[in-house]
């Protein structure tokens, strides 16, 4: 990623879906970046790479909802600071509104409650934006009719928890 | 303060078909008709909306957070597989070097084992030297030499040294100078110390010297073998072919057999 006509390309395919960018990084980068947690931060490889792939969708998250309007000219280096940042629990960048960050929070607390099918369909349809017949030939199911019951039936269930956590 | 959200189940279903592009051209056209007057349809809308968009963010959130937790895995087991083949690497080169390492030992166990073993000195000397017998008792009686007998004794004994102290002991006139010098020769080369031998070597020369005497020959058997023995190797050849080539000589066979037998190198 060197010129700015790359990286505002990154940019451009991170938001729209596309993260091959990060998960790249992630590979290239991920036995460095436990090198410098251990002698920063005394972490094990484990917590390291952990520390990582959280530091990597939280800078997806910057990037998709726009918190992020511009690639830094040296990710790793901005990578490697969001790190320090969370380690030492001292976060600088923008914040979304606190009660629109919570409430997405809490949705993700409870998708991961869901049953695995259920996220994978959700994910198929909401993130990746399959439709019905890709989705009923990934998952297994008879057609496109079916998958559509299913996701809506995710959905329900989705909505319901987030009512019961409400109330 | 917001107001209570609205149940959304009683429109889930529509909802969902309406914005999955489900509704037929009627269908759609009729329910944008009711979104513009139905207050609760646009609110349940509107909160339907907000819905999905967050389940945009957490499907994305949650896609790439489980595509790395993946990848994560496999290159956990990839290292693990390399370092397992290293170690694998490793071993064998071990066990290579253990091999290697036995397989000298016990070449070298082998060679100890089995090596050819140069005969010491002392041994080849053993094994080709033929001692003096000495007079014999009949000899000594006829002659009436108690001396010489008693002398001849102790040398038949090993005693060399009380028998050398013996031979002393007796007066120059009673037995010829001859017998006297080459026995004292002998004596001494029979105490097979290193400076006996050297000590008995000019006795023996001069033994072998005497002109007409019958121990010249085999004084000069004795000297060649103390020259051996003394390590003087080209003077100890030089005397015992003198030696092999006398028909005379009693000591004729022995000297040809130490010759033959290569024991004598340089």
């Amino acid at each position: 990623m060197d010129t700015p006509q790359q990286l505002a390309e990154v940019l451009t395919s991170l938001r729209v879906g596309n993260q091959s960018f990060l998960v790249q990084f992630y590979e290239q980068n991920r036995t460095l970046f436990a090198r410098w947690a251990r002698r920063q931060h005394q972490l094990e490889p484990v917590a390291a790479h952990e520390l990582l792939r959280t530091v990597l969708v939280e800078f997806y998250d910057q990037v998709a909802d726009g918190r992020l309007t511009m690639l830094p000219d040296n990710v790793r280096a901005y990578v490697y600071g969001l790190a320090d940042e969370q380690v030492r629990a001292a976060r600088t960048t923008a914040r979304l509104p606190a009660h629109e960050d919570g409430r997405r929070q809490r949705l993700l607390a409870l998708f991961r409650t869901l049953g695995l099918d259920c996220q994978k369909m959700l994910m198929y349809f909401y993130f990746r934006g399959y439709h019905f017949e890709k989705m009923a030939g990934k998952m297994g199911f008879a057609n496109a009719n079916v998958a559509r019951m299913q996701k809506s039936a995710c959905l329900r269930k989705l909505y319901e928890l987030r009512l019961r956590a409400a109330a | 303060m917001p107001l209570p959200a609205p149940d959304l189940r009683p429109y889930l279903e529509e909802l969902e078909r309406f914005a999955d592009g489900q509704l037929s051209a009627a269908e759609q056209e009729a329910f944008e008709s009711r979104l513009e007057t139905d207050p609760a349809l646009y609110q349940a809308y509107q909160q339907y909306e907000q819905l999905t968009a967050d389940l945009r963010w957490v499907a994305g959130h949650e896609t790439l957070y489980q595509r790395l937790l993946a990848l994560d895995q496999r290159l956990d087991q990839r290292q693990l597989a390399l370092s397992r083949v290293r170690r694998r690497q490793r071993q064998q080169q071990q066990r290579w070097g253990m091999g290697v390492a036995a397989a000298l030992l016990a070449l070298l166990a082998l060679w100890l084992l089995w090596r050819p073993v140069a005969p010491s000195a002392a041994t080849e000397w053993a094994r080709y030297y033929e001692p003096e017998a000495g007079l014999p008792d009949s000899v000594l009686r006829d002659n009436q030499r108690p001396l010489l007998a008693e002398a001849m004794r102790y040398y038949r004994e090993g005693q060399y040294q009380p028998a050398l102290q013996t031979l002393s002991r007796i007066p120059a006139t009673a037995i010829g100078q001859d017998t006297l010098t080459y026995y004292h020769g002998i004596f001494l080369l029979s105490q097979d110390g290193p400076e006996q031998i050297q000590a008995a070597q000019p006795f023996l020369r001069r033994a072998a010297t005497q002109p007409g005497s019958p121990l010249a020959g085999r004084a000069r058997y004795h000297l060649g073998m103390a020259y051996w023995r003394n390590q003087q190797t080209s003077a100890a050849r030089n005397t015992l072919r003198a030696v092999s080539n006398d028909v005379k000589n009693p000591y004729q066979q022995a000297a040809r057999r130490v010759l033959r037998s290569g024991a004598m190198k340089d």
